[in-house]
């Protein structure tokens, strides 16, 4: 006779499924996966660089331009057809065949008249009203919002991730290092965390990206990432302070396990369940910091498409309105996803909520 | 309580000295000095080297960052700020100047906020799960999502671009040549945007944390037994349920100490409003280490005297506590 183990839910299925159960929450994380993947396709969705090209007989993807500048095929450069693709292709090899992205537009720049043959160009000044040609209507100089919008998903999520996750790895680090080994190192790093604490956050980011000679989107990642951990520190080192007493440490400590395999192997994945909650909300804190900096026109390079250039215009020019209401819409609805998970996640981790059916 | 006093004060201190020190490693640090920013401001102002090099003498830009910072600490610790390079004029004297400004938001807000949201808060406590406090909750919870910059570009465009009722700015041109009821309405109207961006979001936050503290108040025993004597419903929210729910506030208070004074510097941005934000974002780009330094000193001051407080506070309002 076949005997069927039962197993009880581990920690992680059982929040899932109380996770599951609540419908917005379920609705916001659909809308953070449905970003991802126009993120993941936003070369493919508008752009004026093509998906698939055949050129000089071979085949190319110069679309993945949008992703890094280099690895746009350097043969596109020499024979300096980078720009206007859909011309220049057939003048430069008229057996070439191109796929172009679902909709004509670029983020980065002015599509002008007959570029695409037959396509007039976009509208610049403060004629770029939304229109069917362009829905969220066009910048000052003429470059498309959608197309402006959709590129800078790409910023918004990796910003959101990024630094979130470097702050989630130092502060979890740090605090499981303060929390375990306790005397001076505790002490020190109690220290560093309120120093780090006290200083305006705004203020080590100005003061960090200002060292940075021609700062990048990575670089704005990395210092909301390293400005941002001492609030997840601090709750690691209470939950270590509190594990490293219970008696299955003193068993692995017996047993002769290397202290690096009991603090990140033993005490770590049951001390991460508090941390849950701020990382999802900090995504929503490290995207809005991203877009309020470059709405100042700090950080990344002005040519980077990102939501805050966006709203910046918007300012400058306060009747074209399309110019702070798409951006904002967006940000808003990203932003509240965020909070929304995290609400969710915080009463499906409640322990006080938890057992209640 | 005195020995608490005396270390938190010592390590304080200390912490101020590491901030202070770091701080000033890197705003030295930062490409440029004061000299070579204002020719990028301004580029018919060409500096000969030789003039460049006397201009870094003068002001002491020659020596190494640890130098300064020596000189710097000597001369606060005298009581003196040193001079804005760009303002020339104390830093006491440019910090003093938009202050006012700053704190005429913040503290607008602050009570505003407060007298809105401890009744909201207590309004969803009493009609918890009622479809108006649905409303209510939700409405706050989109709000809270919304970021300040994208609300103070719409009203901008709502109320003074299309309406025309409250300009950007801090006063008006011809703000001199009106009489005293003249001069506060004018401010007035120029600050009802900024404190509607200031509140709306501590609103959302803090009536939460009202409800959420008053959801836990409310089902103790005593709560009951007032009921059962038959206090009013008014009385027993009021009275035994909120008085209760006071201690976190008192936390909440120190906290919000350093936030006062130090404005939001994409806030006073958007609405051009002469504050500390913007003094700050200022004295960045022109690399105007005093007034940067003494700022950062201000609020680190403010920041550590806030904690304490809460701590100090903390003990004085739950006598459970004490720090012997």
């Amino acid at each position: 006779m076949e005997t069927e183990e039962i197993r009880s839910r581990g920690y992680w299925a059982e929040t899932w499924l109380r996770f599951r159960r609540r419908k917005l929450a379920m609705l916001a994380l659909g809308y953070v996966l449905f970003m991802g993947l126009v993120a993941l396709f936003s070369p493919a969705i508008v752009g004026t660089k093509p998906v698939v090209c055949q050129y000089k007989g071979k085949i190319y993807f110069p679309c993945m331009g949008y992703f890094n500048a280099r690895w746009e095929n350097a043969i596109f450069f020499q024979d300096g057809i980078a720009q206007r693709y859909p011309v220049q292709l057939k003048e430069k090899d008229p057996e070439s065949w191109a796929i172009y992205p679902l909709w004509y537009n670029d983020a980065m720049r002015r599509v002008v008249d007959d570029e695409m043959p037959g396509r007039p160009g976009n509208p610049s000044g403060d004629l770029g009203k939304p229109s069917w040609m362009n829905p969220f209507g066009t910048t000052f100089y003429g470059y498309d919002v959608a197309a402006i919008m959709i590129h800078g998903t790409r910023i918004a999520l990796l910003v959101g991730f990024v630094s979130t996750g470097i702050t989630a790895v130092i502060g979890i680090v740090l605090g499981a290092i303060a929390g375990y080994f306790g005397g001076w190192v505790d002490m020190l790093l109690s220290r560093l965390i309120e120093l780090v604490m006290c200083i305006p956050t705004l203020v080590l980011i100005l003061a960090f990206i200002a060292i940075v000679e021609r700062p990048q989107i990575w670089h704005t990642m990395a210092i909301i990432g390293i400005t941002g951990w001492p609030g997840i520190a601090r709750l690691i080192r209470g939950e270590f302070i509190k594990l490293k007493q219970s008696e299955y440490v003193t068993a692995a400590r017996a047993l002769g396990t290397g202290q690096f395999r009991i603090i990140f192997r033993h005490i770590l994945p049951n001390a991460l369940s508090p941390v849950v909650v701020p990382i999802s909300f900090g995504i929503a804190v490290a995207i809005l910091i991203e877009t309020g900096l470059s709405f100042l026109g700090i950080g990344a390079s002005v040519s980077s498409a990102s939501w805050g250039r966006v709203l910046s215009e918007g300012r400058a020019n306060l009747s074209m309105w399309w110019l702070t209401f798409f951006p904002g819409l967006t940000i808003f609805l990203t932003v509240l996803a965020y909070n929304l998970i995290g609400e969710a996640l915080q009463e499906a981790t409640d322990p006080r909520l938890r057992g209640r059916e | 309580m005195f020995t608490y006093l005396f270390r938190r004060i010592l390590i304080g201190c200390l912490t101020l000295f590491l901030i202070t020190m770091i701080v000033y490693a890197l705003v030295r640090n930062m490409p440029g000095t004061p000299i070579t920013q204002l020719i990028v401001s301004d580029p018919s102002r060409q500096i000969s080297p030789e003039n460049m090099e006397m201009l870094n003498k003068i002001y002491g830009l020659d020596k190494p960052w640890y130098e300064a910072y020596w000189i710097w600490l000597g001369n606060i610790l005298q009581g003196d700020l040193g001079d804005s390079f760009k303002e020339h004029e104390n830093v006491a004297v440019v910090i003093g100047r938009r202050i006012g400004p700053t704190l005429l938001l913040s503290i607008t807000s602050l009570l505003l906020t407060y007298s809105l949201a401890i009744p909201m808060g207590l309004f969803s406590v009493v009609r918890r799960g009622k479809p108006d406090e649905r409303i209510l909750s939700t409405l706050l919870y989109m709000l809270y999502s919304v970021p300040s910059f994208v609300v103070g570009i719409g009203l901008l465009i709502v109320f003074y671009q299309h309406l025309g009722w409250f300009p950007p700015g801090f006063q008006s041109d011809d703000y001199d040549t009106f009489s005293f009821w003249g001069k506060c309405g004018d401010i007035a109207s120029h600050m009802v945007l900024p404190v509607v961006c200031y509140t709306y979001g501590a609103l959302a936050s803090l009536s939460r944390f009202v409800k959420a503290n008053m959801e836990e108040v409310i089902r103790q025993d005593y709560i009951r037994t007032a009921r059962a004597k038959g206090v009013s419903g008014f009385n027993v929210i009021v009275h035994h349920a909120f008085r209760n729910t006071l201690i976190p506030f008192v936390t909440m208070i120190g906290l919000t100490l350093p936030g006062l004074l130090s404005g939001s510097i994409i806030l006073e941005q958007i609405f051009d409003w002469p504050g500390m934000g913007q003094l700050f974002y200022r004295c960045i780009s022109d690399r105007d280490y005093p007034v940067i330094m003494g700022m950062m000193l201000m609020f680190s001051i403010l920041t550590l005297l806030g904690q304490l407080l809460a701590d100090i506070l903390y003990a004085v309002v739950d006598p459970r506590v004490t720090y012997n």
